[in-house]
């Protein structure tokens, strides 16, 4: 414990170098404005970043590539919230019940939750990473592929919680969204899945040209199916920043829950701030007294979110820094910078290089006090939007939407896709499917399969791995419990009532 | 089955011997044709990859040591595993100012059938460095050196071996070519993908596979804990650095060696004159001390061709993947 405050005391004096605190600045800042533009992710932001910080010294390097990575994440709530079309794809379920509240005149508070609980959950993250990083290298390291199988299952039992009306609709969505998810080169065989022998499919479909598409797009068709009927809205409201003390006691219990479980999920490689907040918000719903209003403009369905993408964001540089390995594209990018600018990541980076270890670590305390900063006082000026003339909003959100689409690959064939999704995400709508569990199934399908299929690999085709692994076993027993636990509640009640 | 030796990287010294004697001709080419604009240096994939490290760190060499009149702009065209980007270079014909990095995906993509353009469809300029294939288990392994490894799959053909790219690719052919060498069926061996290097190590520090194969380059920070050991390196001789106590293939009797080059290549068509340009350009940029500092510390080791030699260097590594894909059956065709 003294070790790791001096640890920190040692990371802060590289921090509060004020050439340091500059690019901590630059980086949150450049990281916000990237986050709110739809499609725009920091992957290419960083990309864009290699050649500058390439003459760097390499703390200073990563300090400033840290704070666009954590800042886009912080910023990417933004335009969930108001525009329903997600920044980057950690924050997808922001707006479950984020662009809900907006169009209850409740926008204020929707960007104002956001930002706390995103604070909070980057912040908590941060101590985790400073107190018990090398610890959770184990963790990381004790996922093997029939935990994650059982880790994807886990998650997919959210389906049930993420269908509002009808199950089967959501179950058919899931289906859907998992199918999406296998388009492209398969790793075990290098055989080619529903690509229908086009280049442009070959990596499969992007999670956001999808999650644009069913979202965003689809909400600008429906807002022109249904013409101007919606002006008893209070659109054109922001509503107040402030939170009463009632509502902060209601966030504080899932901001907590989900920054710890948004954590660990970000510390196992290939998870993610994704998987997280889909995993944060789908518990906070189970756990609510009111889970049912959830999708109508809860504020604990932003909260839980938020938080969790925020700590899974710190969650992932614990395989980065303690094991020289990227869990995710962005991390990957990251280590490619840092080799760039010549420190080799590796598990003994923490020995040869604590500067580079402490100083992003201190650094990330600074830089999530700057983005609470820097986000509250603009959520007026750019909740601002929601006051633009319908069709001029409508337009905007299209733009944006292709810009950032194109923006990732230059390739028009992605601005294709994301029309067809659009469309699709307009049929599910009239027909009432939800998009959430199609969401869900594209994020978790292919990882589950290539799991599934590794597990089996490795085993022989004995099925019996995936309960003989204690941690798979675990996570299936709870998967199992929480599918059961509702109908077996509903048995027990109804005993008790028949025989009163 | 496998053709046993296959081919061997030239050594050092011959390289060192042939960047100079390129030097020496190219005083006389430099005059004919040099860049007019912005070269656009293309890394087929996302940044953070091989690709992309590769391009970045020539391209920084050369601003660094001001090698040229123009600058050399990486630029990102990731996807299908470099076909897009081939794509894309393939329409852009007699381009002088388009460069791409290159290294066995070229061959082995196409060869798999998931690109029309393969090694043909471009105009070879150097061949530049070479990473060699590395086996790793975890340290409480029971397998002390590669032959028990490879005893113990031919005990036990379901015995995991993971490795950071699809069936049929680089992680792929390096293992199963060297289990062929040394009398294993190939097409036996358990591959397991892995969505990158990064995957196999924390599973295999896990204890969720049996071995892992990677890049020797990209393994030696992840051995200095002590938690893994290496079996084998690919490389004809051993190598030097913090690798140097991993024994070859062929010194535990395995006649195998597999390289990871890497090279650069351009459009079809590229002028004669722009080609001995950019090859002598490599060829200088390979003499300088920035470069050699970057080269240590990424694990490279130089392994200069011209774009004459490298031509038919692209040929033969043609027939050696052919005859180990045909041999794992996942040939094209």
């Amino acid at each position: 414990m003294f070790e790791s405050f001096s640890s920190l005391m040692y990371g802060f004096s590289i921090a509060l170098d004020p050439i340091n605190l500059f690019y901590v600045f630059i980086g949150v800042f450049a990281g916000t404005i990237i986050g709110m533009l739809p499609g725009l992710g920091p992957i290419s932001a960083l990309a864009l970043m290699i050649p500058i910080t390439f003459s760097m010294d390499p703390s200073s390097g990563l300090i400033l590539m840290a704070g666009v990575y954590y800042g886009a994440i912080f910023g990417g709530s933004t335009s969930s919230i108001l525009l329903n079309a997600p920044g980057v794809a950690g924050t997808v379920a922001t707006s479950f019940d984020g662009y809900p509240m907006a169009r209850q005149g409740k926008a204020g508070k929707a960007l104002a939750i956001a930002a706390y609980a995103s604070f909070v959950g980057g912040t908590i993250s941060v101590i985790g990473l400073m107190l018990i990083a090398p610890l959770l290298s184990k963790v990381a390291v004790s996922f093997g592929p029939p935990e994650y199988f059982a880790l994807m299952i886990l998650g997919l039992t959210a389906v049930v919680s993420l269908s509002d009306k009808s199950l089967v609709k959501g179950l058919i969505a899931a289906v859907f969204g998992m199918m999406v998810s296998i388009v492209g080169i398969d790793l075990q065989t290098g055989t080619e899945r529903y690509t229908f022998n086009s280049l442009n499919m070959l990596d499969g479909i992007d999670f956001l040209v999808v999650a644009l598409g069913v979202f965003a797009l689809a909400e600008v068709f429906v807002m022109l199916l249904r013409g101007d009927d919606n002006k008893g809205e209070k659109r054109k409201a922001i509503g107040s920043l402030k939170l009463s003390g009632a509502e902060v006691k209601e966030i504080a219990g899932p901001v907590g829950r989900s920054s710890v479980l948004g954590f660990f999920i970000g510390v196992l490689p290939g998870a993610g701030a994704t998987i997280g907040s889909f995993l944060g918000y789908s518990m906070e719903k189970r756990i609510a007294k009111d889970g049912d209003t959830f999708g109508k403009g809860n504020i604990k369905g932003v909260a839980a979110p938020e938080a969790a993408n925020n700590a899974a964001c710190g969650g992932s540089f614990v395989p980065l820094l303690t094991l020289g390995v990227p869990g995710s594209g962005t991390t990957a990018v990251l280590l490619g910078a840092l080799l760039v600018m010549g420190v080799t990541p590796g598990p003994m980076m923490m020995e040869t290089r604590p500067d580079v270890f402490w100083g992003v670590i201190a650094s990330m305390y600074i830089g999530n006090v700057f983005l609470l900063a820097l986000n509250l006082p603009f959520i007026p000026l750019i909740a601002k939007i929601l006051d633009a003339p319908r069709p001029l909003l409508l337009a905007m959100i299209l733009i944006f939407c292709m810009v950032g689409v194109y923006g990732m690959n230059f390739n028009i064939f992605d601005l294709v896709m994301l029309l067809v999704f659009g469309l699709i995400g307009l049929v599910m709508r009239l027909y009432g499917f939800p998009a959430a569990p199609m969401i869900l199934g594209l994020i978790l399908g292919a990882l589950m399969e290539e799991s599934m299929r590794r597990a089996l690999q490795i085993s022989g085709g004995d099925w019996s791995i995936f309960i003989d692994k204690p941690i798979s076993l675990w996570l299936l027993v709870i998967a199992l419990l929480s599918l059961t636990a509702p109908s077996l509640k509903k048995l027990y009640q109804k005993a008790r009532t028949a025989r009163a | 089955m496998l053709p046993r030796k296959t081919w061997s990287l030239r050594s050092a010294a011959t390289a060192l011997t042939l960047s100079i004697a390129a030097v020496g001709l190219s005083s006389a080419a430099l005059a004919d044709w040099t860049p007019s604009k912005p070269v656009e240096y293309i890394a087929p994939a996302n940044p953070g990859g091989g690709w992309d490290t590769l391009v970045r760190t020539t391209a920084n060499t050369i601003r660094a040591e001001d090698l040229a009149p123009v600058n050399f702009a990486a630029i990102n065209i990731p996807g299908g595993g470099g076909s897009v980007a081939w794509a894309q270079i393939a329409r852009d014909e007699k381009n002088d100012h388009k460069l791409f990095a290159t290294s066995p995906p070229i061959i082995l993509v196409p060869l798999s059938g998931r690109s029309r353009f393969d090694h043909n469809d471009f105009t070879p300029i150097a061949r530049l460095i070479t990473d060699y294939s590395i086996v790793l288990v975890r340290a409480d392994s029971p397998y002390q050196t590669i032959n028990d490894l490879f005893d113990a799959m031919k005990e036990n053909p379901s015995l995991s071996i993971g490795g950071g790219s699809a069936a049929g690719s680089m992680d792929h052919i390096a293992v199963a070519g060297a289990a062929g060498a040394a009398g294993l069926n190939a097409a036996s061996v358990n591959y397991i993908a892995f969505s990158g290097g990064g995957e196999v190590m924390t599973n295999l520090r896990g204890g969720h596979i049996a071995a892992g194969v990677t890049g020797a380059g990209e393994s030696s920070a992840q051995l200095e804990d002590g938690m893994l050991r290496a079996l084998a390196v690919s490389s004809p001789e051993r190598i030097h650095g913090p690798l140097a106590d991993v024994p070859t293939y062929v010194e535990q009797g395995i006649d195998y060696t597999f390289d990871i080059w890497r090279g650069v290549m351009g459009p079809k068509g590229m002028s004669a004159e722009a080609v001995t340009y950019y090859q002598d350009l490599f060829a200088r940029m390979q003499e300088t001390d920035n470069w050699k500092e970057s080269r240590d510390r990424l694990g490279w080791y130089d392994a200069y061709q011209n774009s004459e030699e490298f031509g038919k260097f692209l040929d033969e590594q043609y027939e050696l993947f052919s005859s180990v894909l045909s041999d794992l059956g996942l040939l094209a065709n």
